[in-house]
Protein backbone atom coordinates (compact mmCIF):
# COMPACT_ATOMS: atom_id res chain seq x y z
CA UNK A 1 0.00 0.00 0.00
CA UNK A 2 2.66 2.46 1.04
CA UNK A 3 4.73 1.56 -2.07
CA UNK A 4 1.71 2.33 -4.26
CA UNK A 5 1.23 5.71 -2.58
CA UNK A 6 4.89 6.61 -3.02
CA UNK A 7 4.80 5.56 -6.67
CA UNK A 8 1.64 7.62 -7.30
CA UNK A 9 3.18 10.66 -5.60
CA UNK A 10 6.32 10.31 -7.72
CA UNK A 11 4.28 10.10 -10.94
CA UNK A 12 2.20 13.17 -10.01
CA UNK A 13 5.30 15.14 -9.05
CA UNK A 14 7.04 14.34 -12.32
CA UNK A 15 3.87 15.22 -14.29
CA UNK A 16 3.65 18.57 -12.46
CA UNK A 17 7.26 19.33 -13.23
CA UNK A 18 6.69 18.52 -16.90
CA UNK A 19 3.63 20.81 -16.98
CA UNK A 20 5.64 23.62 -15.39
CA UNK A 21 8.33 23.27 -18.03
CA UNK A 22 5.80 23.23 -20.89
CA UNK A 23 3.84 26.29 -19.68
CA UNK A 24 6.23 28.94 -18.40
CA UNK A 25 4.72 32.00 -16.84
CA UNK A 26 3.89 34.64 -19.52
CA UNK A 27 6.03 37.72 -19.82
CA UNK A 28 4.61 40.93 -18.50
CA UNK A 29 5.78 44.48 -18.71
CA UNK A 30 4.97 48.07 -17.90
CA UNK A 31 5.80 51.13 -19.93
CA UNK A 32 5.53 54.88 -19.62
CA UNK A 33 5.79 57.34 -22.47
CA UNK A 34 5.40 61.03 -23.18
CA UNK A 35 4.77 62.82 -26.44
CA UNK A 36 2.37 65.01 -28.32
CA UNK A 37 -1.13 64.53 -29.68
CA UNK A 38 -2.88 66.62 -32.27
CA UNK A 39 -6.59 67.04 -31.96
CA UNK A 40 -8.86 69.75 -33.29
CA UNK A 41 -12.52 70.70 -33.15
CA UNK A 42 -13.77 68.31 -30.46
CA UNK A 43 -10.74 66.02 -30.20
CA UNK A 44 -8.35 66.96 -27.40
CA UNK A 45 -4.69 67.49 -28.22
CA UNK A 46 -1.54 68.62 -26.47
CA UNK A 47 1.03 66.91 -24.31
CA UNK A 48 0.34 63.20 -24.06
CA UNK A 49 1.39 60.93 -21.22
CA UNK A 50 0.70 57.22 -21.42
CA UNK A 51 1.09 54.25 -19.13
CA UNK A 52 0.97 50.68 -20.43
CA UNK A 53 0.53 47.25 -18.96
CA UNK A 54 1.75 44.53 -21.32
CA UNK A 55 0.98 40.85 -21.10
CA UNK A 56 2.29 38.32 -23.56
CA UNK A 57 -0.47 36.40 -25.32
CA UNK A 58 1.60 34.48 -27.86
CA UNK A 59 5.02 34.55 -29.45
CA UNK A 60 3.98 37.60 -31.48
CA UNK A 61 1.06 39.22 -29.70
CA UNK A 62 0.87 41.18 -26.47
CA UNK A 63 -2.15 42.52 -24.66
CA UNK A 64 -1.65 46.27 -24.24
CA UNK A 65 -3.76 48.00 -21.59
CA UNK A 66 -3.19 51.72 -21.66
CA UNK A 67 -4.08 54.81 -19.67
CA UNK A 68 -3.77 57.97 -21.75
CA UNK A 69 -3.70 61.53 -20.41
CA UNK A 70 -3.83 64.48 -22.79
CA UNK A 71 -3.15 67.99 -21.57
CA UNK A 72 -3.98 70.87 -23.92
CA UNK A 73 -5.01 74.47 -23.46
CA UNK A 74 -8.38 75.48 -22.05
CA UNK A 75 -8.86 78.20 -24.63
CA UNK A 76 -12.49 78.85 -25.59
CA UNK A 77 -13.31 78.08 -29.21
CA UNK A 78 -17.04 77.40 -29.30
CA UNK A 79 -19.69 79.84 -30.43
CA UNK A 80 -23.32 79.99 -31.50
CA UNK A 81 -23.78 80.30 -35.23
CA UNK A 82 -26.60 82.36 -36.72
CA UNK A 83 -28.95 79.36 -36.55
CA UNK A 84 -28.20 79.23 -32.80
CA UNK A 85 -26.33 75.93 -33.09
CA UNK A 86 -23.16 75.53 -31.01
CA UNK A 87 -20.05 75.12 -33.17
CA UNK A 88 -16.61 74.30 -31.77
CA UNK A 89 -13.39 74.92 -33.65
CA UNK A 90 -10.70 74.00 -31.17
CA UNK A 91 -7.09 74.03 -32.22
CA UNK A 92 -4.66 71.14 -32.49
CA UNK A 93 -3.56 71.44 -28.86
CA UNK A 94 -6.75 72.28 -26.96
CA UNK A 95 -8.66 70.32 -24.37
CA UNK A 96 -7.86 67.66 -21.82
CA UNK A 97 -8.57 63.97 -22.01
CA UNK A 98 -8.41 60.76 -20.03
CA UNK A 99 -8.70 57.42 -21.74
CA UNK A 100 -8.44 53.76 -20.86
CA UNK A 101 -7.87 51.42 -23.77
CA UNK A 102 -7.27 47.77 -24.41
CA UNK A 103 -5.61 46.37 -27.47
CA UNK A 104 -3.07 44.11 -29.03
CA UNK A 105 0.51 44.84 -29.96
CA UNK A 106 1.89 42.55 -32.65
CA UNK A 107 5.66 42.26 -32.61
CA UNK A 108 7.45 41.62 -35.88
CA UNK A 109 10.78 39.92 -36.45
CA UNK A 110 13.58 41.75 -34.63
CA UNK A 111 16.34 43.38 -36.61
CA UNK A 112 19.25 43.37 -34.23
CA UNK A 113 18.27 45.35 -31.17
CA UNK A 114 15.27 46.85 -32.92
CA UNK A 115 11.87 45.28 -33.19
CA UNK A 116 9.00 46.93 -35.07
CA UNK A 117 5.40 46.44 -34.00
CA UNK A 118 1.86 47.30 -34.96
CA UNK A 119 -0.80 48.17 -32.44
CA UNK A 120 -4.60 48.31 -32.48
CA UNK A 121 -6.75 49.23 -29.51
CA UNK A 122 -10.19 50.44 -28.56
CA UNK A 123 -10.82 52.68 -25.59
CA UNK A 124 -13.23 54.66 -23.49
CA UNK A 125 -12.38 58.34 -23.27
CA UNK A 126 -13.54 61.33 -21.28
CA UNK A 127 -12.67 64.78 -22.56
CA UNK A 128 -13.17 68.37 -21.50
CA UNK A 129 -12.70 71.75 -23.10
CA UNK A 130 -12.65 73.94 -20.03
CA UNK A 131 -12.95 77.35 -21.69
CA UNK A 132 -16.25 76.34 -23.26
CA UNK A 133 -17.54 74.09 -20.47
CA UNK A 134 -17.82 71.30 -23.03
CA UNK A 135 -17.53 67.74 -21.73
CA UNK A 136 -17.79 64.51 -23.67
CA UNK A 137 -17.34 60.76 -23.61
CA UNK A 138 -16.33 58.64 -26.55
CA UNK A 139 -15.12 55.38 -27.99
CA UNK A 140 -11.87 55.92 -29.89
CA UNK A 141 -10.10 53.35 -32.04
CA UNK A 142 -6.30 53.47 -32.16
CA UNK A 143 -4.24 52.16 -35.06
CA UNK A 144 -0.53 52.60 -35.21
CA UNK A 145 2.86 51.14 -34.73
CA UNK A 146 6.34 51.80 -33.62
CA UNK A 147 9.69 50.39 -32.83
CA UNK A 148 11.17 48.89 -29.70
CA UNK A 149 14.88 49.18 -29.08
CA UNK A 150 16.23 46.76 -26.50
CA UNK A 151 18.63 48.35 -24.04
CA UNK A 152 19.03 45.39 -21.70
CA UNK A 153 17.24 42.14 -20.90
CA UNK A 154 14.55 43.95 -18.95
CA UNK A 155 14.59 47.45 -20.42
CA UNK A 156 13.71 48.83 -23.83
CA UNK A 157 13.10 52.22 -25.36
CA UNK A 158 9.88 52.44 -27.37
CA UNK A 159 8.70 54.98 -29.95
CA UNK A 160 5.09 54.85 -31.08
CA UNK A 161 2.92 56.69 -33.58
CA UNK A 162 -0.80 56.25 -33.99
CA UNK A 163 -3.96 57.45 -35.61
CA UNK A 164 -7.08 57.89 -33.52
CA UNK A 165 -10.57 57.77 -35.00
CA UNK A 166 -13.92 57.44 -33.31
CA UNK A 167 -16.97 59.21 -32.05
CA UNK A 168 -17.89 61.00 -28.86
CA UNK A 169 -21.04 62.49 -27.36
CA UNK A 170 -20.93 65.99 -25.88
CA UNK A 171 -23.04 68.28 -23.75
CA UNK A 172 -24.22 71.80 -24.77
CA UNK A 173 -26.40 70.25 -27.48
CA UNK A 174 -23.33 69.36 -29.52
CA UNK A 175 -24.53 65.78 -29.84
CA UNK A 176 -22.23 63.15 -31.31
CA UNK A 177 -19.10 64.36 -33.08
CA UNK A 178 -16.27 62.56 -34.86
CA UNK A 179 -12.92 62.16 -33.18
CA UNK A 180 -9.71 62.20 -35.19
CA UNK A 181 -6.15 62.77 -34.12
CA UNK A 182 -2.54 61.75 -34.35
CA UNK A 183 -0.11 61.04 -31.54
CA UNK A 184 3.60 60.40 -31.25
CA UNK A 185 5.12 59.19 -28.01
CA UNK A 186 8.42 57.81 -26.78
CA UNK A 187 9.23 56.12 -23.51
CA UNK A 188 10.69 53.22 -21.61
CA UNK A 189 9.42 49.69 -21.20
CA UNK A 190 10.29 47.39 -18.34
CA UNK A 191 9.80 43.63 -18.23
CA UNK A 192 8.33 42.43 -14.95
CA UNK B 1 -7.57 41.19 -41.33
CA UNK B 2 -4.06 42.07 -42.45
CA UNK B 3 -2.26 45.11 -41.11
CA UNK B 4 -2.24 46.65 -44.58
CA UNK B 5 -6.03 46.28 -44.86
CA UNK B 6 -6.52 47.76 -41.39
CA UNK B 7 -4.27 50.70 -42.25
CA UNK B 8 -6.17 51.32 -45.49
CA UNK B 9 -9.50 51.31 -43.64
CA UNK B 10 -8.13 53.67 -40.97
CA UNK B 11 -6.88 56.14 -43.57
CA UNK B 12 -10.23 56.03 -45.39
CA UNK B 13 -12.09 56.73 -42.13
CA UNK B 14 -9.72 59.60 -41.34
CA UNK B 15 -10.25 61.19 -44.73
CA UNK B 16 -14.02 60.82 -44.39
CA UNK B 17 -14.06 62.36 -40.94
CA UNK B 18 -11.77 65.18 -42.02
CA UNK B 19 -14.36 66.07 -44.65
CA UNK B 20 -17.01 66.65 -41.98
CA UNK B 21 -16.43 70.39 -41.84
CA UNK B 22 -18.80 73.08 -40.71
CA UNK B 23 -19.71 75.62 -43.36
CA UNK B 24 -20.37 78.44 -40.94
CA UNK B 25 -19.60 81.96 -42.17
CA UNK B 26 -19.30 83.27 -38.65
CA UNK B 27 -16.92 82.79 -35.76
CA UNK B 28 -16.29 83.82 -32.16
CA UNK B 29 -14.39 86.76 -33.62
CA UNK B 30 -17.05 88.02 -35.99
CA UNK B 31 -20.69 87.25 -36.44
CA UNK B 32 -21.54 84.62 -33.83
CA UNK B 33 -24.75 85.05 -31.88
CA UNK B 34 -24.22 86.21 -28.32
CA UNK B 35 -25.82 87.49 -25.17
CA UNK B 36 -22.60 88.54 -23.45
CA UNK B 37 -18.96 89.21 -24.36
CA UNK B 38 -17.94 85.93 -22.71
CA UNK B 39 -19.28 84.17 -25.78
CA UNK B 40 -17.04 86.16 -28.12
CA UNK B 41 -13.34 86.58 -28.81
CA UNK B 42 -13.87 90.34 -28.52
CA UNK B 43 -17.10 92.00 -27.53
CA UNK B 44 -20.80 91.27 -27.92
CA UNK B 45 -23.15 93.77 -29.51
CA UNK B 46 -26.40 92.60 -27.90
CA UNK B 47 -29.77 92.08 -29.46
CA UNK B 48 -31.18 94.90 -27.37
CA UNK B 49 -28.75 97.40 -28.91
CA UNK B 50 -30.04 96.77 -32.42
CA UNK B 51 -28.10 93.68 -33.44
CA UNK B 52 -30.70 90.93 -33.88
CA UNK B 53 -29.64 87.74 -32.08
CA UNK B 54 -26.50 89.48 -30.77
CA UNK B 55 -23.31 89.90 -32.74
CA UNK B 56 -19.72 89.08 -31.80
CA UNK B 57 -17.29 91.70 -33.04
CA UNK B 58 -13.97 93.36 -32.33
CA UNK B 59 -13.31 96.85 -31.06
CA UNK B 60 -11.43 98.68 -33.80
CA UNK B 61 -10.17 102.01 -35.09
CA UNK B 62 -9.12 100.90 -38.56
CA UNK B 63 -10.51 98.34 -41.00
CA UNK B 64 -7.09 96.71 -41.06
CA UNK B 65 -7.86 95.55 -37.52
CA UNK B 66 -10.95 93.67 -38.72
CA UNK B 67 -11.25 90.30 -40.48
CA UNK B 68 -10.96 90.51 -44.27
CA UNK B 69 -14.69 90.29 -44.94
CA UNK B 70 -15.53 93.23 -42.71
CA UNK B 71 -14.98 96.95 -42.20
CA UNK B 72 -14.45 99.09 -39.11
CA UNK B 73 -17.40 101.43 -38.85
CA UNK B 74 -18.09 104.37 -36.57
CA UNK B 75 -20.66 102.64 -34.35
CA UNK B 76 -20.35 101.58 -30.72
CA UNK B 77 -17.00 103.34 -30.50
CA UNK B 78 -15.63 101.41 -33.46
CA UNK B 79 -16.83 97.94 -34.42
CA UNK B 80 -16.14 95.47 -37.21
CA UNK B 81 -19.23 94.64 -39.27
CA UNK B 82 -19.53 92.42 -42.31
CA UNK B 83 -19.13 94.26 -45.62
CA UNK B 84 -22.01 93.83 -48.05
CA UNK B 85 -23.08 94.67 -51.59
CA UNK B 86 -26.84 94.24 -51.29
CA UNK B 87 -29.62 92.91 -49.04
CA UNK B 88 -28.87 89.32 -50.02
CA UNK B 89 -25.34 89.69 -48.69
CA UNK B 90 -26.68 89.97 -45.13
CA UNK B 91 -29.27 87.19 -45.32
CA UNK B 92 -26.92 84.70 -43.64
CA UNK B 93 -27.11 86.74 -40.43
CA UNK B 94 -30.85 86.09 -40.10
CA UNK B 95 -33.95 88.19 -39.86
CA UNK B 96 -33.64 91.89 -39.12
CA UNK B 97 -30.25 92.39 -40.73
CA UNK B 98 -29.89 94.65 -43.73
CA UNK B 99 -27.16 96.12 -45.87
CA UNK B 100 -26.79 99.84 -45.10
CA UNK B 101 -24.35 102.69 -45.35
CA UNK B 102 -22.16 103.57 -42.38
CA UNK B 103 -19.28 105.95 -41.69
CA UNK B 104 -15.85 104.39 -41.85
CA UNK B 105 -14.26 104.66 -38.40
CA UNK B 106 -10.85 105.79 -39.62
CA UNK B 107 -12.33 108.38 -41.99
CA UNK B 108 -15.89 109.38 -41.12
CA UNK B 109 -16.27 111.24 -44.40
CA UNK B 110 -16.09 107.91 -46.22
CA UNK B 111 -19.15 105.66 -46.38
CA UNK B 112 -19.05 101.87 -46.52
CA UNK B 113 -21.81 99.30 -46.94
CA UNK B 114 -22.07 96.92 -43.98
CA UNK B 115 -24.58 94.50 -42.49
CA UNK B 116 -26.34 96.01 -39.48
CA UNK B 117 -29.55 95.80 -37.54
CA UNK B 118 -32.66 97.88 -38.19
Amino acid sequence: MSRAVILLAAVLASAGAATARAEPLPDQGVAAAVGAATGGRLTPGGVRVTGHYLYQLSSQDWFDGTAVFTFGSAQAACFRDRADAVVCNHGLADGTGLELSAGVRRMFAPQGRYQPFARAAVGFALMRFGGDEVTGAGIPLHLGGGIRARVSKDLAVVANGELLVGFAAFNRNLGVAPQIGLAITAGAEFRL
Amino acid sequence: MSIRTAATIAIAIAITLAGCTTSSDVSRTLGARCDSSGECAGRCLPDGAGYPGGFCTLVCNRSAECPATSACVDREGGACLFSCAGEDSCAFLGEGWRCAEEDLREDTSTKVMVCRGP
